[in-house]
């Protein structure tokens, strides 16, 4: 599972920090820090959390393909 | 006097207000409005257009679904924060003497982008999630005080004896202005909570106030740096040039006008949830850490912030015809209380499955101070429950609201058995 993040529209809000702030690290100025991201194995509730909780809805959560 | 003398006047309907989008509302005298605000609000939900042109107030759009609200907030070139142009303002300030009094500008909350990041981004550092973290001690401490001062009492009036003075000791603190100018700030609120006149002058001369009280301060810190939001304004660039002490002064403006009654009328609505809701006192008494929750959906429930706009360009938004100059209200309350958005929105639901508010708006503009007031809000809800025992609202004095850009809680009657 990956996460993928329209960083250029991320306003601040930190919900998804709030949820996990090792799969959304945030910069000084508290915007998010990555555009893309591996979901590390047993993290996957959380990154789907932490993409809903988004307010502008930046936060796309790209499922493993199941060949 | 008839409920309807109240209302503010109804202007004229310009040619482009079609019958279907005309709807009648005053959100500053609306009396069912004033009476139970949230109320109202759902009733416009299920009986006004989702987005309506009203004729009181001079005038104005109101959105009130939560897509046009979503939607309006993050089209900043045709929805204009410069309720005035930026450059008309400028243009204005131009013409004055050269030795008049400086006229305090909020930036960046009336600007738009680009203009708008080169004043937001030097100061969102110090708003960060991170840095409002390390103040979460001295916020306790503060709201411990002032409740400590009522549990004995077995009653109190909640706005004037915790949600006014709690954010403003915490601006004091924050900004490192002396304890001893709580008084100056606390009239200056109440000036800025009960002024109805809409004079701009008198507006001026209210926030010229705020920067006067704040001036000793301000240019004590220039010399002599300390450990406060004050001493670190001067060490930033805006657009690589460091700050000015009137850049300094507009941002203290800044904060009191967005950080002060805000988050007290954020504090009066979810404590009057809290009143009304002994069931929900219990639950969250046994589990405290459903307190962060509970914040997140109070601030969903009553979200009571209303920012204005201005119609940058015609347009068709939603199906509807606006026009250049129109004037539109973000009907942030509406938004959150919209059952297309929030299934059973009436409903306070401590478990809405992350699913986000937008209580602090939208876009660009999405409110600076949201993680100081998340952390204000949170920390009184945490307090007033390990505090006080059950409370209730007093049943003889009935709570009293105030409309507006902010839905406002004037009295807020508790009482507790000792």
């Amino acid at each position: 599972m990956k996460i993928r993040i329209d960083k250029a529209n991320c306003v601040g809000n930190a919900r998804c920090w709030a949820v996990s702030e090792s799969l959304f690290p945030l910069d000084d100025d508290g915007y998010i820090l990555i555009e893309e991201a591996d979901v590390p194995p047993g993290m996957e509730a959380q990154a789907r959390r932490g993409a809903r909780a988004c307010p502008e809805r930046v936060i796309t959560i790209i499922e493993d393909d199941a060949h | 006097m008839t409920e309807e003398a109240t209302l503010t006047a109804a202007v004229p309907t310009p040619a482009h207000i079609t019958e279907s989008v005309f709807y009648d509302f005053d959100m500053f005298y609306d009396p069912a409005y004033l009476a139970d605000p949230h109320k109202r609000i759902q009733d416009l939900l299920e009986n006004a257009p989702p987005v309506f042109w009203t004729p009181r107030n001079g005038g104005h759009w109101m959105l009130v679904s939560h897509t046009a609200n979503f939607e309006a907030a993050r089209d900043t070139e045709t929805f204009s924060s410069e309720v005035i142009p930026h450059a008309q303002i400028e243009a204005i300030l131009s013409q004055l003497p050269a030795d008049s009094p400086p006229i305090p500008r909020a930036y960046p909350i009336n600007l738009d982008p680009p203009l708008h990041a080169k004043y937001r981004q030097p100061i969102q550092g110090v708003f960060s999630p991170k840095a409002i973290n390390k103040l979460k001690e001295s916020i306790r401490k503060l709201a411990g005080e002032l409740l400590d001062e009522i549990v004995d009492k077995g009653a109190c009036e909640f706005m004037s004896a915790v949600a006014q003075p709690l954010p403003v000791k915490v601006f004091l603190k924050l900004l490192g202005l002396p304890v001893e100018k709580f008084q100056t700030y606390s009239a200056l609120v109440k000036a800025h909570l009960t002024a109805t006149s809409g004079d701009a002058g008198e507006a001026i001369g209210r926030l010229q106030e705020v920067a006067n009280a704040m001036r000793d301060t301000i240019l004590a810190r220039r010399d002599d740096p300390r450990d406060d939001l004050i001493s670190l304004l001067w060490t930033i660039e805006i657009d690589g040039q460091p700050a000015t002490q009137q850049d300094i002064e507009n941002y203290g403006v800044l904060m009191f006008i967005a950080g002060l009654d805000t988050v007290m009328q954020g504090m009066g609505h979810g404590v009057r949830h809290l009143a009304m809701n002994p069931g929900l006192q219990d639950e969250l008494r046994a589990d405290p850490s459903l307190i962060s929750d509970a914040t997140e959906e109070l601030l969903r429930r009553y979200t009571f912030t209303v920012p204005p706009r201005r119609l940058n360009r015609d347009i068709v938004f939603e199906g509807v015809q606006m026009k250049k100059d129109d004037r539109a209200m973000l009907f942030l309350p509406g938004a959150d209380l919209d059952p297309n958005e929030f299934p059973d929105s009436n409903r306070f639901e401590l478990n809405r499955g992350g699913k986000p508010h937008i209580a602090f708006n939208a876009g660009p503009h999405r409110c600076l101070g949201s993680h100081l007031a998340r952390v204000e809000l949170n920390i009184l809800y945490e307090e007033v429950l390990a505090r006080l025992p059950k409370f209730h609202l007093d049943p003889e004095r009935p709570v009293k609201f105030s409309g507006g850009h902010i839905i406002g809680v004037q009295e807020l009657y508790l009482a507790w058995d000792k």
